[in-house]
């Protein structure tokens, strides 16, 4: 087999596996954030940024010696809308707690998987699209 | 049944143009296409009817693929080590045609106007215009772009898109290269009342061995209101080395 024949057949390998919709993130890959081994963080809210194309929460965590800084990253608010959350759902000088994917560098920015709020509900990082309120659910149930 | 798309014109139908003037009639769309749509996957689990169909392959000539092979494995080995190579998206630059059709689940919305559709996504706010009836342009009088010259026509029930002019830095399908002859042929046909198909063919024949085929499926989400999607506060960049990083500061937004 020629090496040209060779790639041919190594690419048809490789698209037969592809399903029938690009899915792709919508930003960036996810793969700076150590997804597999999440930390919580407890602390208060010094900024919420309800921004595109992901929304943040800053948040101050007391240490033993210090504070430090935390930077929470989450979906758009398009994304956020669809699991409940509003753009006042945070407030600078809220307490909440987060379960977070850090970033593998070491730094002080992560993802957030879920955040308990000062009221005890539980948000979690977005939604399928279409549900969420005013919106019912489809007739049919595709899977994403 | 799935009714044919009309057109309500108060030229050519007097009793339509009545009941368009009153204010319910104006709020109901007059293409069956015309609403908000979310793109939906295949896989396991889906309900055969309406989940779309495998894709086809890809092939590239020789001289692209070995590139291609080498990138992508690059790209997955960096991004198994947590350092995710750059992209368009990561910069927010608009993902341009076709790749603006399905991203992840954000909805698209295509409307139906006077010898027109325009079609809006969610993600990036991206706008493409196809014009009803004409003759597309040769693909050399046609300035390279994001989105190109789109035309399209009724074949039955299906929407028929022919778009040309895209230009070769805006990223393809699955990221296969592409030249400044691709042309993409899009199919939009409605599978159910609120299942809609869009078949899309991307001919290169600089690039390909042969056309690229596959299907994206959509479900109707009716009472959707687009959201707002700017990307002012992108807090992603690009190292010296190339890997896309988190910055900390949101620069006060």
């Amino acid at each position: 087999m020629s090496t040209n024949r060779h790639a041919r057949v190594v690419l048809a390998a490789i698209f037969a596996l592809v399903p029938g919709t690009t899915f792709v993130l919508a930003h960036h890959s996810f793969a700076m954030f150590d997804t597999a081994n999440p930390i919580t963080i407890s602390g208060t809210v010094t900024a919420f940024e309800w921004t595109n194309p992901h929304v943040y929460i800053e948040v101050d965590v007391a240490e033993s010696q210090a504070t430090k800084h935390w930077a929470i990253e989450l979906g758009s608010p398009s994304i956020l809308m669809r699991g409940g959350w509003k753009f006042n759902t945070i407030k600078k000088g809220d307490k909440i707690t987060a379960v977070v994917s850090p970033l593998r560098n070491g730094e002080p920015g992560s993802l957030l998987n879920r955040v308990t709020l000062a009221d005890g509900r539980v948000l979690g990082n977005g939604g399928p699209a279409g549900v969420g309120p005013g919106t019912p659910p489809p007739a049919t149930a595709p899977s994403r | 049944m799935i009714a044919p798309p009309r057109i309500v014109g108060c030229v050519s139908v007097v009793a339509l143009c009545a009941i368009a003037a009153t204010p319910a009639a104006q709020n109901q769309p007059h293409s069956a296409l015309t609403g908000v749509w979310a793109p939906f996957g295949g896989g396991r689990g889906a309900d055969p009817a309406v989940a779309p169909p495998a894709a086809g392959p890809v092939v590239l000539k020789p001289a692209y693929a070995k590139d291609y092979l080498a990138q992508r494995a690059a790209d997955a080995e960096a991004t198994k080590r947590g350092e995710p190579p750059a992209s368009a998206s990561a910069a927010c630059v608009p993902y341009g045609m076709p790749r603006m059709m399905a991203v992840a689940s954000y909805p698209v919305e295509i409307l139906e106007t006077s010898g027109q559709f325009t079609i809006i996504t969610e993600a990036f706010s991206e706008v493409r215009r196809v014009f009803m009836g004409q003759p597309q342009l040769p693909i050399d009088e046609v300035p390279p772009g994001y989105y190109g010259h789109s035309v399209g026509r009724w074949d039955g029930e299906t929407l028929v898109i022919d778009t040309v002019g895209i230009k070769e830095s805006v990223p393809g399908y699955q990221n296969i290269p592409h030249s400044d002859q691709m042309r993409i042929t899009e199919r939009l046909r409605l599978v159910t009342p609120d299942v809609l198909h869009n078949q899309i063919t991307i001919d290169d024949p600089v690039v390909l061995e042969k056309p690229v085929v596959y299907t994206l499926a959509y479900r109707r989400l009716r009472d959707y209101k687009m959201v707002e999607f700017v990307c002012d506060n992108n807090r992603e960049y690009v190292d010296e080395k190339g890997r896309v990083r988190m910055r900390l500061d949101s620069g006060g937004r």
